[in-house]
């Protein structure tokens, strides 16, 4: 199989090896118009994400096609510290197609399971096809792969538990939100402290609906940058236990050596009659909220290690369920390996059709010769019998002959498809791929009726 | 033979729905229960349709059509959840109440009772349908109070499992919760204020040791006390829950102990 794939990602290469190798749109458009200008590459497609960058073509027989494929990485990543070399692997045939298929299941991302990576690898697949070439660099081989890549990723999604569960913080504390409110549109949240994983968890939040974040920190500047940058708006942290009242969801992760949030504050704000719900999250070492709080009614308190422990769980999850993902796309992959190896003798079949093809038409001018009385409509006719007819006879010996090449019985039934429909020249040229994939004949029925 | 066919559906249901549970939720399991139990009631409206054009008379009088009405109308409450969702998944709590109630009336036969009511007619219709229907919101909204609790139970001890992932929101069966209860207490309210109506007119009396009319004071009463407790808006929700828990499982024992210590001849109470 001439299929490969060079590339780059979190396995191999650290974050600031792999933005040196990430392309944007228009960079990998030309990248891919100028594989095929300068290297004749008829196929390839580009995929860039933040944690691979991997380029996949075809045909990859020949040594200098993969070198213009590793040459476009390395030539992307110049300046990369070190060789860029050391961080590319490639991979060949049939394991090309099962990292494919891996990478859109989501088993090669740094989240295992994650879905993201089925869209990225749709956009790539889109993208070859915008670069202004013809015929398309999404040719026959890597149509199929890429599409069959996208069948197989929602697959192992929809036939395993690989996708279930939230696998990060941020989506962690979405998920927790949205089985306490629901819908989280009408919700209000207060982050205390301005760090990284709280804003991480505020993004999140915001982007399932919660609006009006309020921001506190003791250094309110930061406060007012992170509320500018949420769409939200800064209060002064001492304002803190006056405005939980107005909130459902709260998010801490400020730098005090001890906790800001006392049981007071929160019964305070929230008098156990009011009974109203408030979901704290604690991103805070050491905590930033009392551990008593959790034991109010109606507050759900979750500290750091909670939630890592939830992440961490539902990571457990997904990797038991990974030989059932690999087993799926162990039988992709062999479904991809058959048609492949079908479309070794699609120089034969389309021969076998020429060779057929002639004699029927030889046949017809005979006949017309005898029948010349014969009206348009008529010949019409006789000749679409002779079209179904040669199509219903040629329909299963075809079918047959891909199957056995695909069985890895090619050269047997090569051969004898020669041999016992005396076609030109013999042999058969196995490393060539044909572009153009004849369908078996119509096997349509001769005893149907049809319109006329 | 229909009830069978019904009872089967119902339990087909119930096992699809334990499965969907069992899996978190995942897939296609859940709509499907849902629609299997769809057809169970389909099946169990035909069923007692039959026993109307049967014995010229609706199914509301003897113990037996009287519990598969109950359970026919706790059925059709489980399908008014039919565009919500994940709320449909309170199913997997009604469904084995409708299971037991049209079980115990296949069990104990589905026929009319031998003796016959001095209150009949279209008044008693409506006053059984409309009590009935009462009796059908509260289950629904004891399986939301229940699923409420799980996922409570869940949330608090940070068990994010199947139950997690299978439930709806807590926000979602609270709504659902006081829904049922509202609906339920009106309709109860409207059916009580028939039957008070119809006896005091005709009989000029009202028998205030009447079974009948203690259980569905004693009903009426839970269904205040339940939507007191939970007070106005989003509070109380798990106090509610609690209370719509406790006073279900009211009803249910002094229904059972009314009939237990009571003479009944063989009609519903």
């Amino acid at each position: 199989m001439t299929l490969a794939v060079v590339g780059v990602s979190h396995h191999t290469a650290p974050v600031e090896a792999r933005e040196r190798f990430a392309f944007g749109n228009a960079e990998a458009i030309r990248a891919l118009g100028g594989l095929r200008e300068e290297a004749g590459v008829r196929e390839a497609v580009l995929v860039s994400t933040c944690n691979r960058t991997e380029l996949y073509f075809h045909p990859a027989a020949d040594p200098a096609a993969l070198e213009a494929g590793v040459a476009v990485l390395r030539n992307k990543a110049e300046g990369v510290e070190g060789s860029a070399d050391r961080y590319l692997y490639q991979k060949q045939g049939l394991d090309s197609v099962r990292h494919l298929y891996a990478v859109s299941a989501g088993l090669d991302s740094m989240v295992l399971g994650e879905a993201e990576i089925q869209g990225q690898v749709k956009d790539a697949y889109e993208l070859a096809m915008r670069v202004p070439v013809q015929p398309s660099m999404a040719g026959p081989v890597l149509n199929r792969l890429f599409q069959t890549a996208l069948s197989v990723g929602g697959r192992v999604r929809s036939e395993t538990t690989i996708g279930q569960g939230a696998a990060s913080v941020a989506s962690v504390a979405v998920e927790l939100a949205g089985k306490i409110f629901g819908s989280l549109k009408s919700r209000r949240a207060l982050i205390l402290g301005a760090g990284a994983n709280a804003e991480l968890v505020a993004e999140a939040l915001t982007r399932h609906g919660v609006r009006g974040i309020l921001v506190a920190n003791r250094t309110h500047e930061r406060a007012v940058d992170m509320a500018e940058r949420l769409e939200g708006a800064a209060i002064p942290y001492d304002d803190v236990p006056s405005r939980l009242e107005e909130v459902d969801i709260l998010v801490t992760s400020t730098a005090a050596p001890h906790a800001v949030l006392s049981l007071e504050a929160v019964r305070g704000a929230l008098p156990q009659a009011r009974g109203r719900t408030l979901l704290i999250m604690d991103l805070a070492i050491p905590r930033d909220v009392e551990p008593v709080i959790g034991s109010e009614p109606n507050v759900f308190l979750y500290n750091v290690d909670d939630l890592r422990e939830i992440v961490d769980d539902t990571l457990d999850r997904r990797k038991a369920v990974l030989p059932v993902a690999e087993r799926i796309i162990e039988d992709e992959v062999e479904a991809f390996r058959r048609w492949y190896a079908g479309r070794q003798v699609v120089p034969l079949i389309c021969s076998l059709r020429d060779r057929w093809d002639g004699v029927r038409d030889e046949e017809l001018q005979w006949l017309w010769q005898r029948l010349g009385h014969l009206s348009p409509d008529d010949r019409e006719m006789v000749e679409r019998f002779s079209e179904r007819l040669l199509g219903k006879l040629l329909h299963e010996p075809t079918v047959r002959l891909r199957e056995g090449v695909a069985n890895g019985r090619v050269a047997d039934f090569v051969d004898a498809v020669r041999y016992l429909h005396d076609l030109d020249p013999p042999g058969l040229d196995l490393a060539k791929d044909e572009d153009e994939d004849p369908a078996e004949p119509e096997p349509e029925s001769l005893t149907e009726s049809d319109e006329t | 033979m229909i009830h069978y066919v019904a009872l089967l559906l119902y339990i087909s249901a119930l096992t699809l729905w334990v499965r969907s549970f069992l899996e978190g939720g995942r897939g296609r399991m859940a709509p499907v229960a849902f629609g299997i139990a769809a057809a169970g009631v389909a099946a169990h409206t035909v069923a007692l349709a039959r026993f109307t054009m049967l014995h010229g008379e609706l199914p509301l009088v003897g113990l037996a059509p009287s519990l598969s009405t109950l359970a026919l109308v706790i059925g059709v409450g489980l399908l008014a959840t039919i565009g919500l969702g994940e709320v449909r998944r309170v199913g997997i709590v009604l469904i084995p109440l409708v299971i037991l109630m049209e079980g115990l009336a296949v069990v104990i036969g589905v026929q009319p009772a031998e003796g016959a009511l001095d209150f009949q007619g279209a008044w008693f219709a409506f006053h059984v349908t409309l009590a009935f229907a009462g009796f059908g919101g509260m289950a629904v909204a004891f399986s939301a109070a229940v699923l409420y609790l799980l996922q409570f139970s869940t949330l608090k001890a940070k068990r994010l499992g199947l139950a997690f992932r299978f439930l709806p929101p807590l926000a979602t069966l609270d709504r659902l919760g006081r829904i049922g209860l509202v609906a339920g207490l009106i309709t109860l309210t409207l059916g009580l204020a028939l039957g008070w109506a119809w006896t005091v007119r005709f009989r000029h009396s009202f028998e205030q040791t009447d079974p009948k009319v203690i259980w569905g004071i004693l009903t009426w009463v839970v269904f205040v006390v339940a939507l007191a407790v939970r007070g106005r808006g989003s509070q109380h929700e798990r106090r509610g829950a609690l209370a719509t828990v406790v006073g279900f499982a009211v009803v249910v024992v002094s229904y059972v102990l009314l009939r237990l210590a009571t003479s009944t001849g063989g009609f519903f109470l």
